[in-house]
C-alpha cells in the first residue's frame, strides 16, 4: 500500500541512471501529512535520501514549520541534516540555527540557535527578546524544548544565563511547568516574587503551587481544580510564616464547588476559613469583611422555586464580636405559582422556614430566633376602557416566631396578617415627528395591611431601602420580622423616551403616604413619617455605549437623604465605570457620620499595544483618597508586560495603609505565555 | 559515476526494426505505411505495441525515418515499461516522445506525467507536466 | 398633545397582553424577573411571541470606611432582550440596565436579608423597564 511511502510531485522529473531521479519545478514531497517543498529534489533510491536544493520548506501535521537553505532527508523525512535551518512552531515561535538535524521524525536538534517570537523586520533589526543557545532539541512527541547554555537577551543585551533550560512548545496545552512569574512589593511585605508551578493531574484535575518569598514572608499558595462530569470544584489556600507577629503559622482556605444533581436540582457549597482576621487583607487574597461558609440546594422551575441551605459566618472586622453575631443560619424556601382558569389571575403560595443562632447566651445580645412564614396571594389585572390598567391584589401572611434568650420579647408569637391593594396605571404613548417615542405612565395604588406589630425584636429588617423595585410593594421590609401595616397610598409617574438618533432616557417619581408613621423605618430609609421622601430615579443610555443610572430620596426640604449613581461607558477603546453614593448620618444604621464617596475605575487602550488602567475611591465627607491604583499594560506579538501600583489608605487595629507594586512579564510563544498569533505585525508599512 | 542505462538495457538504436500487425496499407505518394490491429514493433529487446502505427520512410525509401503510434501505446525495454496515449519514435534521433497519461514503471517504483522523452542513446527519461512518483526505496 | 393610551385601540400594547411566552428560568434571579414579567404581561406559555433575554448581574463594593470596611454595595443588572414572532423573526429588541443598593453594616442576618431583597427589587426594576420598552415598540408589531 503506497501510503507508507513518500510521494513526489514536480513539473519535471529526469530519471538518470538506475537509482537517480531529479525533480525540478514546484517540487513537493508528501509523506503522512508532512509536506516538503524545494526548488530541486534529487532522490537516490539506493541510499533512500532526498538531496534538497534551494529554499527548503517542511511542514508537519501539527503545523510546525522547518525552513532551510539546503540539506538532505530520508524519504520519510525522519532523519537528515538541514543547513541554515529556521523552525517556526505554531506560527509563533521562531528558532533560527546554523544547522538542524532531524532524528527519527521526533527530535529536531538545532545547533547555534536564536529563539524569539518577536517580529524581526530586515536583517539588522534586533528582536525585543531572544534566547540564544548552543544547542536546542525539540521533542515533537513531548512538545518540549530543551536548551543547552541558554542566554536570555533583551534587545541583544544578555540578561540571564542558564546552563540547562526546558520550556514547553506553544502547542502544548496542559504541561507541568513554570507559569508567568510576578514581582510584588508592598510596604507590609516588602519586595517579593511569586513563581507559580502548574501540575496537571490527568485531563480533569490540576494543582498550581506558588511559592511567594520576600524579606518578610515565606508563603506557599496552592490552587487545586477538578472538573467532574456534572460539576466542578476549586480550592484556593495558602500557608505562611512571616514576621508580622500575628502568630507562627498563618493561612487561609477557600473551597467552592457547584454540582448539577439532575432534575434541575443544583448543589453549591463554599468554605471560607482563615487563621487570623488580618491575613486576607495583608496578603491581598480577598477583600472580605465576613467569611461565609455555605451549603445550598436549589431547584428552579417555571412555576416553582425551592431552596434549602445552611450558612456559617465569621466576622473579620474588629469591633464585631462573633459571639453576638448570628453565626449559624438555616433557611428553606418553597414558592409555587398557579393560574386557576376559573378564577383567572395568579395564585401564589410561599413557605419560608428560617433559624439563626448566636453562640452567646447573654440576654438580648445573644438571642436566637426561629420563624416559619407562609404567604398566600391572589392577583389579577384588567384593561379598563380608555386603556387604564387596573390590578387587584389580595394577600395573607401567616407568621410564627420562637425567640429565645431575649427577655424584652415574647417567646412564641403567631399571627395572621391580611393585606390588599388596588393599583391603577394609565400608560400613554406618543410618536413625535422625528420618530422619538415617549411613554408616560401615571400610577396610583391604594393599599391596606391589617394586624398590629407583635412584640418581637427586629433582627433582620434593620436596613430598609426604597427604590422603584419596592415603590408598589405591600411591605418594604426585607424580612418577615417586620411588616408594614395600616392604609397607604402610593402615587408615581414613569416616563421613558427612545430617540432614533441613538439615546434613550427614563424618569420615575414616586411617593408613599400612610395613615400612621412606622417607627421601624430609619431616617435614611426615606420611608419614615406619614409622607415618604420623594423617590427620584432616572437613567440615560446611548447606543455608543454610555449608560448612566441615578437615584435619590428627596426629603421634606428638598435635600437628598440618600443618593446613588452608577455610570458605565464601554466602547472599543474605553471601559470606564464610575459610582457615587451619599448616605446621611443615621444612628439606627450605625452610621455616625455621613458617607459620601465617589469611585472610578477605567481602562483606556491608547493604541494596539499600550493600555492604561486607573481606579480610585475618593471620600467626599472627609475629603481624602480611600484607595487609588494605576496600571499600564504593554502587549505585542511576543511579550506582555503588566505594571501596577495601588495604595489603600484604610487603617485600623488590624489593617495598615499599604502600597503594592506589581510587575508581570510574559514571553509569548511558549504555551504558558499566551498566544502571539493575535498580534501579528507585518514588516515595513 | 557513469550513467548506466536508465531505460531499457544495452540498446542499439540503429538495429533492424521488425513490424507485425493484422493489416497494412501503404501510401506510395507520401511514402508512409499504416499498420493497424495489434501492431508490435521490435528493435533489439525493445517492444512497442499499439493498435495503430504510422510508419514514415526516409526520402529515398531506404529506411524508416519515424514511427507514430497512437490509440494507447505500451513500450517495454528490459525490465522497464512505459504506457501513454501516443508515442513518436524518431529513429535517427534515437528518441521516443510519449504524451498523454504517461506511466513509467521501473522495478518497484512508478512515475506518472503528461509527457516523457526517452533518450535511447543517453539512456535517460525526461518526464514533464504534473510528474508524480512514489519513492519506493530499494527492493522494499 | 399627541399622546394615546398604550392599551387603547391604536396603542398596540393589547396585542402583547397574554401573548408573550418566556424561557424557563435558570435560577432565583431569572425566576423573579419572569414572575414580574408575567404579572405585567400575563402568563402565556403558548403565546404568539417568545421573549428571551440574557441576564447579567454584578456587584460593586463602595463606601470604604476609614477602617477599610465596605459599607455599601451596588447590585448591577442588565438584560439584552429580543421578542420573536411565530416565524422566528425578531419583531422587537432592546437592553435594560439598572442597579439596586443595600448596606452590609447590619448583623449577618440583616445583611443577608437586605442582599436578597436587593436582588428581588433589581429584577422588578429590570422587568418594568423591559415592559416600558415593549410598550414603546408595541405599535410596530406586525398584524
Amino acid at each position: 500500500q503506497t501510503n507508507d511511502a513518500a510521494m513526489l510531485v514536480a513539473d519535471e522529473v529526469l530519471i538518470a541512471g538506475e537509482d537517480q531521479l531529479i525533480a525540478r519545478g514546484n517540487v513537493e514531497a508528501l509523506y503522512q501529512g508532512s509536506r516538503l517543498t524545494a526548488t530541486r529534489i534529487t532522490y537516490d533510491r539506493d541510499t533512500d535520501t532526498l538531496q534538497l536544493d534551494g529554499p527548503v520548506r517542511l511542514t508537519d501535521p501539527q503545523g510546525n514549520l522547518l525552513l532551510a537553505d539546503s540539506g538532505s532527508l530520508d524519504s520519510t523525512f525522519e532523519n537528515g541534516l538541514l543547513r541554515g535551518a529556521r523552525m517556526v512552531l505554531d506560527e509563533q515561535l521562531q528558532l533560527a540555527s546554523v544547522e538542524a538535524r532531524r532524528v527519527d521524525g521526533r527530535y529536531t536538534q538545532l545547533a547555534r540557535v536564536a529563539v524569539t517570537s518577536c517580529q524581526v523586520c530586515g536583517a539588522n533589526q534586533v528582536p525585543l527578546w531572544q534566547i540564544r543557545a548552543s544547542r536546542i532539541v525539540h521533542d515533537e512527541e513531548e512538545k518540549q524544548l530543551y536548551f543547552d547554555n541558554a542566554q536570555f537577551r533583551i534587545l541583544d543585551v544578555p540578561v540571564f544565563y542558564a546552563p540547562r533550560l526546558r520550556l514547553p512548545d506553544p502547542t502544548l496545552k496542559r504541561a507541568a511547568g513554570i507559569l508567568i512569574p510576578s514581582i510584588r512589593s508592598s510596604t507590609l511585605l516588602g519586595f517579593g516574587i511569586k513563581v507559580p508551578y502548574f501540575i496537571p493531574i490527568g485531563d480533569h484535575q490540576d494543582v498550581t503551587l506558588t511559592p511567594y518569598l520576600s524579606p518578610v514572608t515565606r508563603t506557599l499558595e496552592a490552587r487545586y481544580r477538578r472538573a467532574f462530569r456534572n460539576g466542578d470544584l476549586t480550592v484556593n489556600a495558602a500557608v505562611t510564616s512571616d514576621t508580622l507577629d500575628e502568630g507562627p503559622r498563618r493561612g487561609y482556605l477557600f473551597a467552592e464547588g457547584a454540582f448539577d444533581l439532575g432534575r434541575d436540582y443544583k448543589l453549591s457549597f463554599d468554605i471560607e476559613m482563615t487563621s487570623d482576621d488580618a491575613y486576607l487583607n495583608d496578603y491581598d487574597y480577598a477583600s472580605k469583611d465576613r467569611l461565609d461558609s455555605e451549603l445550598t440546594i436549589t431547584r428552579t422551575k417555571a412555576k416553582r422555586y425551592f431552596e434549602i441551605g445552611i450558612t456559617h459566618y465569621q466576622s473579620l472586622v474588629d469591633g464585631e464580636d462573633n459571639a453576638t453575631q448570628p453565626t449559624i443560619l438555616a433557611d428553606a424556601i418553597y414558592e409555587q405559582r398557579l393560574f386557576p382558569a376559573a378564577l383567572g389571575g395568579e395564585l401564589r403560595m410561599g413557605l419560608t422556614a428560617h433559624g439563626h443562632f448566636r453562640y452567646s447566651d447573654d440576654d438580648i445580645i445573644g438571642r436566637d430566633i426561629n420563624r416559619l412564614n407562609a404567604d398566600l396571594s391572589w392577583r389579577r389585572r384588567w384593561t379598563l376602557p380608555g386603556g387604564v390598567r387596573a390590578g387587584v391584589l389580595g394577600q395573607l401572611w401567616g407568621d410564627a416566631f420562637s425567640i429565645s434568650q431575649d427577655s424584652t420579647s415574647d417567646n412564641n408569637v403567631a399571627q395572621l396578617t391580611p393585606a390588599a391593594a388596588v393599583e391603577l396605571r394609565w400608560p400613554l404613548i406618543r410618536t413625535a415627528a422625528n420618530g422619538a417615542r415617549d411613554v408616560i405612565e401615571p400610577i396610583v395604588q391604594f393599599g391596606w395591611a391589617g394586624g398590629d406589630r407583635p412584640n418581637i425584636p427586629n433582627d433582620e429588617s434593620t436596613r430598609v431601602e426604597f427604590d422603584e423595585g419596592n415603590l408598589l410593594a405591600l411591605s418594604r421590609f426585607p424580612a418577615a420580622d417586620r411588616r408594614e401595616r395600616g392604609y397607604s397610598t402610593v402615587y408615581g409617574l414613569r416616563w421613558m423616551r427612545d430617540n432614533p438618533s441613538g439615546w434613550s432616557a427614563g424618569l420615575t417619581l414616586g411617593r408613599v403616604t400612610r395613615d400612621e408613621a412606622d417607627d421601624a423605618f430609619s431616617r435614611s430609609s426615606g420611608l419614615g413619617g406619614t409622607e415618604s421622601d420623594w423617590l427620584v430615579a432616572g437613567h440615560f443610555a446611548t447606543r455608543s455605549g454610555l449608560n448612566v443610572t441615578a437615584r435619590g430620596l428627596l426629603d421634606g426640604d428638598a435635600r437628598f437623604s440618600k443618593a446613588a449613581a452608577r455610570a458605565g461607558w464601554t466602547n472599543s477603546r474605553l471601559d470606564l465605570g464610575a459610582s457615587y453614593v451619599l448616605l446621611v448620618t443615621d444612628a439606627a444604621e450605625d452610621r455616625p457620620e455621613a458617607l459620601s464617596e465617589w469611585s472610578f475605575d477605567g481602562s483606556y487602550r491608547f493604541n494596539q499595544y499600550w493600555t492604561g488602567l486607573a481606579d480610585w475611591r475618593y471620600d467626599l465627607a472627609s475629603s481624602n483618597l480611600a484607595k487609588a491604583g494605576l496600571g499600564v499594560n504593554y502587549t505585542n506579538e511576543c511579550v506582555e508586560v503588566g505594571f501596577s501600583v495601588s495604595r489603600k489608605f484604610a487603617s485600623s487595629s488590624n489593617l495598615e495603609p499599604s502600597t503594592d507594586f506589581g510587575l508581570t512579564v510574559a514571553l509569548k510563544g511558549f504555551s504558558t505565555g499566551g498566544s502571539a498569533k493575535d498580534y501579528r505585525r507585518s514588516c515595513g508599512g | 559515476q557513469g550513467a548506466n542505462v536508465a531505460f531499457g538495457a544495452s540498446r542499439d538504436s540503429s538495429g533492424p526494426v521488425e513490424v507485425t500487425a493484422d493489416n497494412l496499407s501503404v501510401n506510395q505518394s507520401d511514402g508512409t505505411a499504416l499498420y493497424t490491429g495489434n501492431v508490435v514493433i521490435g528493435q533489439g529487446d525493445m517492444r512497442l505495441a499499439a493498435p495503430r502505427v504510422l510508419v514514415v520512410f526516409a526520402e529515398d525509401n531506404s529506411k524508416i525515418e519515424r514511427l507514430e503510434a497512437t490509440g494507447g501505446v505500451t513500450l517495454v525495454s528490459g525490465e522497464d515499461a512505459a504506457e501513454a496515449e501516443r508515442a513518436d519514435y524518431d529513429i535517427d534521433g534515437g528518441t521516443i516522445d510519449m504524451a498523454g497519461n504517461v506511466l513509467l514503471t521501473q522495478g518497484p517504483s512508478a512515475v506518472t506525467s503528461e509527457r516523457m522523452r526517452v533518450d535511447l542513446d543517453a539512456g535517460t527519461a525526461q518526464m514533464s507536466g504534473r510528474v508524480k512518483t512514489i519513492l519506493q526505496n530499494g527492493d522494499q | 398633545c399627541g399622546f394615546t393610551p398604550a392599551y387603547g385601540p391604536s396603542g398596540g400594547a393589547s396585542a402583547l397582553q397574554g401573548q408573550v411566552r418566556l424561557d424557563a428560568p435558570g435560577g432565583r434571579a431569572s425566576y423573579l424577573l419572569n414572575q414580574r414579567l408575567e404579572e405585567r404581561l400575563g402568563h402565556a406559555p403558548t403565546g404568539r411571541y417568545a421573549l428571551s433575554y440574557a441576564l447579567k448581574t454584578g456587584r460593586d463594593d463602595l463606601g470604604t470606611t476609614s477602617e477599610g470596611v465596605t459599607s455599601r454595595y451596588h447590585l448591577s443588572g442588565s438584560a439584552t432582550w429580543s421578542l420573536t414572532d411565530t416565524d422566528e423573526r425578531v419583531v422587537a429588541s432592546g437592553k435594560v440596565d439598572s442597579f439596586s443598593s443595600y448596606s452590609p453594616t447590619g448583623s449577618t442576618v440583616a445583611t443577608r436579608a437586605s442582599q436578597r431583597d436587593a436582588t428581588a427589587r433589581l429584577m422588578i426594576i429590570l422587568a418594568d423597564q423591559l415592559v416600558d420598552q415593549l410598550l414603546l415598540q408595541a405599535s410596530d408589531l406586525p398584524a
